[in-house]
């Protein structure tokens, strides 16, 4: 875990720091801002991709079911 | 008075919470709590609808190979029905719900119905797949199987067009190839998955399950994971673990089984006698999946974040698609002319490897775009398994703001994979072909193979977009449409599929959010008192009976009806034994079959807006899907005499029928006539459009087409109707009652495959008695009188037992409902109404020859707002 951190200091040195306080969040609590800005619709494509595509992976432990035709 | 002190006390202590709540949650939204996916409203509503739908593929060979005869002439005008392709309507319900403070329950329903032609093997165009059914020379259908003539091949193995010179000095190559294609009668799936999950101060951990059940395939799972925050929540490590196990039991089309071999898997197969006719082969498998994940989320910045995660899966067991086959040539090595070979073809269902191990690494920047006030995804996704697939992903999307609660979001992906290593269109062997079954099967060149061209090398690249709308009261719509294309030029670096097997898709959808928790803590009070005031709910199975009263009051309902019918078979009022159903006209012939069971469950979703207090505005779309088995007459007749079925018409009776999708959307008014503390009368108009699908038809079996479902399990009418109705309400103490009269007139002579519904018309009266202040139970009297179908099928169509009759629907009926309601007045999850009522048949006096109802449950989910 720490590798991971200090692999990644130096990106938040350019940046401008990983260090932000909480009231310079404001930008990051906003709708679009967030990870996943339509998570129905990313479960959607994702079954779409899911039963068209080999590189399935993310759909397992979720159902889908056999998208056999 | 004890009552409603305890309850003013308990809702003084709800909104103390709540507003200590609301500071926390406050608190939070300032503090980095984002970075946990949790963020969106503790309760919440969804429902998703969503349409996918491929283009033609490309079958250059259909049009230029007739049965038989030879060839048509590349510009001839012979019409080749063509494939319907794949079609998929999807419905998605999702609910969370905060039990506790900290813990948080998420329900999910979905349900897909598909139906049209895939590709199910791949041959090289001489070879002459999708070979063309012809009736006194008129071309009606095509076959899954290859012509049975000899294909050409050189010396390096490459497929010699046949139909140009064939001598050692001059042949010419024919590299093209082409996909045999099959038709799928519509099948549906419904999955019901959940999750829990716990939320401490800076971690939480979630469980969750599920299962997924189709007729050839069920899959049951279940995941847990976790996640933890630190470093001042700039940091967040995540873990999740999920197991599934599925099995598949597919059942093999009669017209390919025999064709298509099944040697490899002759341990697997199972051969029942049904009871309808001749026998089935189903083939079993079982399969398990363990996935493991990892992820790190990071705040780079005020305005960055950043996303990692790892994920590694390990599949094993029957990873097959059991509908899917590879063609072998078997080279004679006795030349035609020199240099020229001549092969027997072989088809063998297809084998994957039964061990599978996937990785799967991803990074996701997303990054705050300030003069636009927009933000902007960018994700890479590097895919790699011990099948020889490697497969990139690249995708953006920009999320922008445009002010009134609208948002944009644009995407576009590109996906590029390689091919399995076991891939192969099609395979030659160099050994002759004995027709030995073990012989052969051990001379194919391949120990896995697979034509499936998932599995092959293309790239793909879509576009889309998704617009969202933030109503105020927490409503949100969000409308999303995407362009996907599948090319085997598109792969990264050389060696993608021919063109023979691109195609393209697009998918649309629309969902509804209703954001629970905003609207209970913020929309005003009264109104949920008023809603109280008004009665209580009218039994579930009762359509438009409730009305707003307040200009600018929303409404948000669900209603589910489970009908089931089965047992007898009736005429007019009596029960009738078979030999009266053989001696009546099934739609012109003699009938076979009668059903033995019919079950219907019908979504209905209903949105209604009060823009004065005495008009509402009501929208309705549905969503339905039917199953029906059924049986063969004690006494039936043999097949194939003059003006019976042929075999084919009657065997798929041995199967399931099933339908689904979008049904019919409803639009309505409703008028207030009379409103006093007792008496409430309004007038309903409406209009049901035609949105529901009519020409569902059964796919190709034994070498003939079906053609269209029984009328009963299209899903719509097909025609534009009016739904007038006539509601009276009354309640005093702790009494309610009520009447309601509706009609459904159809406003078309026919529909677009040449008939049309009966009119009904429909009257009921209900009275109901408060138990408690919240909850009350009904009993409700219905008439219901329905007329026949006009009309008959325009189109292909074999009729085989009364319900392909179009005389044999609608009657007279009788129901007896009973139900209870319940109403939330006040807390959290003030507004919703809940009521339950199952209707029970007292009398049926049906038309022509029909099954016994058993009775219909209703459920019925409103929210005032």
């Amino acid at each position: 875990m720490k590798i991971t951190l200090v692999a990644f200091m130096p990106l938040c040195l350019l940046l401008s720091g990983c260090s932000v306080a909480p009231w310079e969040r404001g930008v990051l609590s906003k709708p679009q801002m967030a990870l996943d800005a339509h998570p129905l619709q990313t479960e959607l494509r994702g079954h779409a991709y899911g039963s068209r595509e080999a590189a399935t992976g993310s759909s397992v432990g979720a159902g889908g079911g056999c998208g056999c035709y | 008075m004890v009552a409603t002190k305890t309850q003013k006390k308990r809702k003084a202590k709800k909104t103390h919470v709540s507003s200590a709540l609301k500071a926390l949650n406050a608190a939070a939204m300032v503090l980095p709590g984002m970075v946990v996916p949790v963020q969106a409203a503790e309760d919440e509503f969804s429902l998703v609808f969503s349409h996918y739908e491929e283009s033609e593929r490309d079958l250059s060979s259909v049009y230029t190979h007739a049965p038989l005869v030879g060839f048509i002439p590349e510009n001839s005008n012979a019409e080749m029905p063509s494939y319907r392709p794949i079609e998929v309507d999807g419905l998605h319900l999702k609910a969370k719900v905060s039990l506790f403070d900290r813990l948080t329950f998420t329900g999910n329903y979905t349900e897909d119905t598909w139906s049209g032609a895939t590709p199910i093997a791949t041959a090289p165009m001489g070879a002459r797949g999708n070979r063309v059914v012809s009736s006194n020379s008129v071309i009606t259908g095509a076959s899954p199987i290859l012509q049975s003539d000899l294909s050409y091949f050189d010396a390096e193995l490459n497929p010699i067009n046949k139909t140009g010179p064939l001598n050692a000095s001059s042949y010419d190559l024919d590299p093209v190839l082409v996909h045999t294609m099959v038709m799928a009668s519509p099948e549906t799936r419904k999955q019901g998955d959940f999750n829990l999950a716990y939320e401490f101060d800076n971690a939480s951990i979630n469980v969750g399950g599920g299962i997924s059940v189709e007729n050839d395939y069920e899959s049951r799972f279940v995941n847990w994971g976790g996640q933890i925050d630190f470093n001042n929540k700039l940091t967040t490590l995540s873990f999740n673990q999920s197991y599934t196990n599925s099995t598949t039991s597919a059942v093999f089309d009669h017209d390919a089984f025999g064709y298509i071999q099944t040697y490899g898997y002759r341990d697997q197969i199972v051969n029942t006698q049904s009871d309808v006719l001749g026998d089935t082969n189903t083939i079993y498998g079982d399969r398990e999946d363990w996935s493991t994940g990892l992820g790190f989320t990071q705040v780079l910045g005020k305005n960055t974040l950043f996303e990692a995660s790892v994920n590694y899966t390990n599949s094993s067991g029957f990873m097959e698609n059991p509908y899917k086959a590879v063609y072998v040539f078997y080279l004679n090595p006795a030349e035609v002319v020199p240099g020229v070979f001549g092969a027997a073809k072989g088809a063998y269902l297809e084998e994957r490897p039964d061990k599978r191990n996937q990785w799967a690494w991803n990074a996701k920047l997303v990054q705050y775009i300030k003069p636009l006030d927009a933000a902007v995804n960018l994700s890479y996704r590097f895919f790699h398994d011990d099948w020889g697939i490697n497969a990139h992903t690249i995708e953006a999307d920009w999320i922008q703001p445009l002010g009134l609660g609208w948002t944009v979001t644009p995407t576009v992906r590109y996906y590029s994979q390689d091919k399995a290593d076991f891939y192969h269109p099609y395979l030659v062997s160099t050994k002759q072909i004995t027709n030995n079954q073990a012989v052969d099967y051990g001379n194919i060149p391949e120990q896995d193979f697979s034509s499936d061209h998932r599995l092959s090398g293309y790239g793909a690249l879509s576009g889309g977009v998704v617009i969202s709308k933030q109503f105020s009261k927490g409503v949100r719509l969000d409308m999303g449409f995407e362009y996907y294309t599948h090319e085997g030029s598109l792969k990264l670096g050389s060696g993608g599929e021919g063109d023979y097997a691109d195609f393209s898709s697009y998918t649309a959808n629309a969902a509804l959010t209703v954001d629970l928790s905003t609207m209970a803590n913020g929309s005003s009070s009264q109104n949920h008192s008023h809603h109280m005031e008004h009665g209580t709910p009218a039994p579930a199975g009762v359509m438009s009976a409730h009305m707003l009263s307040n200009a600018g009051d929303w409404m948000m309902g669900y209603k589910y009806v489970y009908s089931t019918q089965a047992g007898d078979m009736l005429h007019g009022n009596d029960k009738v034994a078979d030999q009266a159903i053989l001696d009546y006209d099934c739609g012109g012939r003699q009938c076979y079959v009668a059903p033995k069971d019919m079950t219907m469950h019908m979504h209905m979703f209903n949105l209604m807006y009060a823009p004065t207090d005495w008009l509402n505005l009501m929208v309705m779309p549905t969503f339905v899907d039917m199953s029906m088995n059924m049986r063969m007459l004690d006494g039936a007749p043999a097949v194939g005499g003059t003006g019976a079925p042929e075999f084919a018409e009657l065997s798929h009776a041995s199967h399931e029928h099933m339908t689904g999708g979008f049904g019919d959307t409803q639009l309505a008014m409703l008028f207030k006539l009379y409103d006093s503390d007792v008496h409430h009368l309004h007038l309903g108009t409406g209009f049901s459009a035609p949105t529901g699908n009519v020409k569902i038809e059964l796919r190709r079996a034994h070498t003939e087409d079906l053609g269209l479902i029984h009328y009963g399990m299209q899903i719509g009418s097909g025609t534009w109707d009016f739904l007038p109705s006539l509601t009276y309400t009354g309640q005093s103490e702790k009494w309610s009652w009520g009447a309601q009269a509706r009609g459904v007139v159809r406003l078309e002579s026919q529909n677009d495959v040449g008939y049309r519904e009966g009119d009904l018309f429909q009257s009921s009266v209900w009275g109901s008695f408060n138990l408690m202040k919240w909850l009350s139970v009904s009993v409700r009297g219905v008439y219901t009188s329905k007329g026949a179908l006009h009309g008959e099928y325009n189109t292909e169509h074999q009729p085989i037992g009364p319900m392909d009759s179009p005389d044999s629907y609608g009657g007279e009926y009788y129901d007896l409902g009973f139900g209870l309601n319940a109403m939330v007045p006040t807390g959290n999850l003030a507004g919703n109404s809940l009521s339950v009522e199952w209707l029970q048949p007292m009398e049926d006096d049906v038309n022509g020859y029909q099954l016994e109802r058993d009775g219909a449950l209703s459920v019925n989910w409103g929210y005032a707002f």
